[in-house]
């Protein structure tokens, strides 16, 4: 008998009913009952909703279990502070913050979600582009890290769905991220410096809950791409928690800056070393230029209009701050500008490749005159757009300042990972990929060569026919091109920059063979000075003209004088070289071609020379002679 | 008939998937509302009122509908379109009740041969359900200047209910039906912006800034757009004659304080005390002569928490001020006695 408390169930008691028909409601209840149980888990998990709405969630699911074990947990050793990171490859390199790695030091605790603690290094960093790439250690040697793949942020689009991971509040005491979701709410957008050097340039906007311990974590895409590295919020009058507006590091960006990072570099962003400004018609042109700049040596001088940089078509100076600020120092890119001719009164388009001056001093970069970001931030002054912030390394809650990062023992073994330098994050990794670059070079040139005199036979076959001869002895160089003879002694002093740059208009061709021959027959011990990797640049093999190729550089300096080599990345062919005799003068740039096997070794057979905004000369060598071994 | 019901059910099944296959993106919604945006630019950058705020374009030639704000107090009010092309504009109409008004871009001639994207007001899309998803549009931080789309956010309405908003520099004087957004869209610069539904149809306008400010938090509203196309009518017909707020007309027997202040001679004269009723509430609280009042702030006996300061620059603006608060009502003075600054307190009587 049902009990009397649950009155609208009691049927088996109602006088209204005759028993036979009681029997019969009870059963049809209890079978609907049954029925309804069965369709309850259909009814639950939501088989009424459109399977696409199921697949897109089951496709979200999936992205995110994908790649939820690549998400790092920062700490700072001791526990002063921490924030988020993404794995970008099994060797377990990862990316970041600089405002995350900063108050760590150069040693950093990283936990993975499956549970585990992992000791980590500082690798490289772009103090103005607020990243930082560490290194973690596996257990075992050799073992791969879990990693999440790079995406392509130009694809991204406002509106696209985007999710956010990482540590907030450092809340995941077991490492796992947590993770938020939200669309796109702004791409290309630049964020003005929120007093320190850091900028934030063509960056993605997203209303993903971004709060302070998600910086240095990704934002991925639906598929589990990773589009941006989270760093920064507006925040505004609402202290430091989310208000829909956060801010991440476009990937390709950092991918501009990653053969810096992997090659222990502290990079600098930037600059043209042009003042622009827009007008009413929203056209860009120059309104000061400095005359050190290799803008100036191309031609672009004030009031001309720029028209197109790096391939982007340019309107405003946001625009024009967000192109620029995605690439390293010294990169060379190109141009199109409108230059109105004064004397003659004629506007001129100009199509050139520019390299990228510095923005910032060294000790601006790594001295102790920045102010820490992850602090608060000073107001913005009146009238000035509020500066977004970054949401900031989570202190713990200590009061006063945060703890100070403790240092590993004098005999960790991570310790064996960092070699300080100064202008170097970590000079080991310098070393490491210089060594990559230097052994790829010296496998496929055969081994190193053998020193001079080097006799080199060949026929220019512009701008003019004739034979071109040198004869590359260790401190001599002589050579007949055409008609004329040039003799250069690189090593005799106070020669003046005339003469070291002979023959007139190649800015220094006999100086260039000098340190090609050093570097093919000494390496390192050629180059007293630096012998440094230098990251990763573009190389454009058929000059402004032609498409770049991403190459592998290694900076050497003898004697004063400082060259750029540029390695064909798959397989370290050296494809060419810029000698500078003087910084601020336009460098010899020699692009080697047509590589053929002599003797063993690999050597190029036709050498392209230019210097300035003209070529100098072409020529195919018939005969490279050196004495055997 | 069972026939019937099936191909029914097969119908909606279909407009649910036509649905679900145009909510998986965002992307071709955002860049078809973000055309009809306007950033605006005006006066501020001090107080907490910022200089710029966002708008949303109703006509083909110009005219736009925003969140009245100190900012469009300006002679040289600008907008810039979503093309990036930046164009003067002046205030036409404002509607202090709505808390609406109606900017014109000042030379509408090329928009007669190129009409400018817009959003019809005399098309808008059924009202939407609490639980409906939304996306707002809106130049929130001024992120975006130029030919930069505002942002875009996307949210759910959390309750649709009668408005009351608080006086004071960030009061919303909105008093109609408003939507309660559960995304945080009423960020600085926010005002003004457009709240579509997830195909983009326009609902609503998004308020101002808003903060309770016992609890601390922080509301998210916007104002449905059919409350405000009668103004946007009007106002484009030059037509528009601005309601006057029942809280700002003076009562017929506004409360008592017994401060009588200097004669109110130049357009600014000094609120100077000249004497004070003996007995009166201004006399209790320690009001005397000389007493020049600087800072007001009052708590009507109904309302929940006080309104925000008020700066008392003249004569005129005390009066007005008093004339428009009934009897029971609190009210907290900041005083120059020499030079002391000192707080006074006094409740409004009945007039005798």
């Amino acid at each position: 008998m049902m009990p009397r408390r649950f009155p609208l169930f009691n049927l088996y008691q109602s006088p209204f009913l005759p028993p036979a028909l009681r029997r019969a409601v009870l059963a049809g209840l209890a079978f609907s009952l049954l029925w309804m149980l069965s369709l309850a888990p259909a009814w639950l998990t939501g088989q009424d909703v459109d399977p696409r709405i199921r697949e897109a969630e089951a496709q979200r699911l999936a992205a995110i279990e994908r790649v939820r074990p690549a998400v790092v947990a920062i700490f700072a050793r001791g526990g002063g502070g921490g924030g988020s990171g993404v794995i970008i490859d099994p060797e377990g390199y990862a990316l970041t913050n600089f405002h995350v790695v900063q108050p760590c030091g150069n040693f950093m605790h990283c936990g993975l979600p499956n549970g585990e603690l992992y000791e980590a290094v500082l690798v490289g960093l772009d103090p103005v582009g607020d990243v930082a790439l560490i290194k973690l250690m596996p257990h075992q040697p050799g073992a791969p890290f879990p990693f999440a793949p790079l995406g392509d942020s130009d694809q991204v689009k406002v509106g696209d769905w985007s999710i956010a991971m990482g540590n907030p509040f450092l809340l995941a005491t077991d490492f796992t991220p947590t993770v938020t979701f939200g669309i796109v709410s702004g791409t290309h957008r630049y964020q003005y410096p929120a007093g320190t050097i850091l900028e934030y340039t063509d960056c993605i906007q997203t209303e993903a809950s971004i709060n302070p311990g998600n910086s240095g974590g990704p934002l991925f895409n639906l598929d589990g791409q990773i589009i941006g590295i989270n760093g920064r919020g507006s925040f505004e009058k609402r202290g430091r928690v989310n208000v829909g507006v956060g801010y991440a590091i476009s990937i390709n960006q950092i991918k501009n800056f990653m053969g810096h990072l992997r090659g222990g570099m502290i990079v600098d962003h930037a600059t043209l070393g042009a003042v622009v400004k827009t007008d009413e018609e929203g056209k860009l042109s120059v309104q000061q230029i400095l005359g050190t700049v290799d803008a100036y040596r191309r031609g672009l001088r004030d009031g001309d209009e720029l028209i197109s940089f790096a391939g982007r078509p340019l309107s405003s100076v946001n625009q024009y701050k967000n192109i620029l600020g995605i690439f390293p120092k010294g990169w060379r890119l190109p141009l199109v500008f409108r230059h109105y001719d004064e004397e003659k009164k004629t506007t001129q388009r100009v199509e050139t490749l520019v390299r990228l001056a510095g923005v910032h001093r060294r000790d601006q970069l790594e001295g102790p005159g920045r102010p820490p970001p992850g602090r608060p931030q000073p107001a913005p002054r009146p009238g000035q757009p509020p500066s977004p912030q970054p949401p900031g390394p989570q202190p713990q809650p200590q009061p006063g300042q945060p703890l100070p990062a403790v240092e590993p023992p004098k005999d960790h073994p991570i310790r064996q990972w960092f070699a300080a330098k100064p202008g170097f994050a970590n000079f080991y990794f310098n070393q490491f990929e210089r060594d990559r670059v230097w052994t790829g070079f010296l496998k496929q040139l055969g081994g190193p060569m053998p020193a001079g005199p080097w006799k080199l036979e060949g026929e220019i076959v512009r701008p003019i026919k004739g034979p071109a001869s040198f004869q590359l002895q260790s401190a001599l160089i002589e050579a007949k091109w055409a008609e004329a003879e040039h003799r250069l002694e690189p090593l005799k002093p106070g020669e003046s920059l005339e003469n070291l740059s002979t023959p007139t208009g190649s800015g220094g061709l006999l100086a260039a063979l000098y340190h090609w021959q050093r570097l093919l027959s000494l390496g390192e011990k050629g180059f007293e000075a630096e012998f440094h990797y230098g990251g990763t640049e573009p190389f454009y093999p058929q000059g402004a003209a032609g498409s770049a190729l991403l190459c592998d550089v290694l900076l050497t300096e003898h004697a004063g004088v400082k060259c750029k080599w540029y390695f064909q990345p798959q397989d370290q062919i050296l494809l060419g070289v810029e000698v500078w005799l003087e910084e601020s003068v336009d460098p010899c740039e020699i692009v080697f071609g047509d590589y053929r096997l002599k003797d063993d070794r690999r050597v190029p057979h036709r050498w392209e020379i230019r210097h300035g905004d003209r070529e100098f000369g072409v020529i195919v060598v018939q005969s490279l002679t050196w004495p055997k071994s | 008939m069972i026939r019937r019901w099936f191909w029914g059910l097969i119908g909606c099944w279909l407009a649910c998937g036509a649905a679900a296959a145009q909510e998986s993106t965002f992307a071709a919604v955002s860049r078809q509302v973000n055309q009809k945006m306007v950033k605006i630019f005006g006066a501020g950058g001090y107080r907490g009122i910022t200089a710029y705020c966002t708008g949303v374009l109703i006509s083909p030639e110009g005219d736009i509908l925003t969140v009245y704000s100190p900012t469009l107090d300006s002679v040289d009010l600008r907008v810039h379109l979503y093309d990036g092309t930046r164009h003067s504009a002046v205030l036409v109409a404002a509607e202090p009740q709505l808390d609406v008004a109606l900017i014109r871009i000042k030379d509408r001639e090329p928009f007669k041969l190129q009409p400018l994207p817009h959003v019809d007001l005399g098309q808008l899309p059924p009202p939407p359900q609490v639980g409906d998803w939304i996306l707002a549009f809106s130049n929130s931080f001024e992120i975006a200047t130029g030919d930069e789309p505002v942002s875009v956010q996307r949210g759910v309405i959390a309750a649709i209910t009668p408005f009351a908003g608080r006086r004071g520099i960030h009061r919303a004087a909105y008093q109609g039906t408003a939507y309660i957004l559960d995304a945080v869209t009423n960020n600085p610069g926010a005002q003004g912006g457009l709240i579509t539904n997830r195909r983009g149809e326009p609902l609503a306008l998004i308020g101002k800034e808003l903060k309770n400010t016992l609890t601390e938090t922080w509301v998210n509203y916007a104002m449905p757009l059919p409350a405000l196309a009668s103004f946007a009518a009007k106002a484009m017909k030059g037509e528009y004659k601005p309601i006057v707020r029942e809280e700002d007309k003076p009562l017929p027997n506004p409360g008592r304080h017994g401060l009588i202040l200097v004669p109110d001679v130049v357009d600014r004269t000094p609120p100077f005390v000249e004497s004070v009723e003996t007995g009166s509430p201004a006399a209790q609280a320690g009001f005397q002569p000389d007493d020049l009042i600087l800072f007001l702030r009052a708590k009507r006996p109904d309302a929940v928490e006080e309104e925000e300061e008020q700066v008392v620059t003249s004569v005129k603006t005390f009066r007005e001020a008093m004339n428009a608060l009934p009897p029971g009502t609190a009210v907290r003075c900041v005083v120059r006695r020499g030079s002391q600054l000192l707080t006074l307190e006094f409740k409004l009587e009945p007039a005798r």
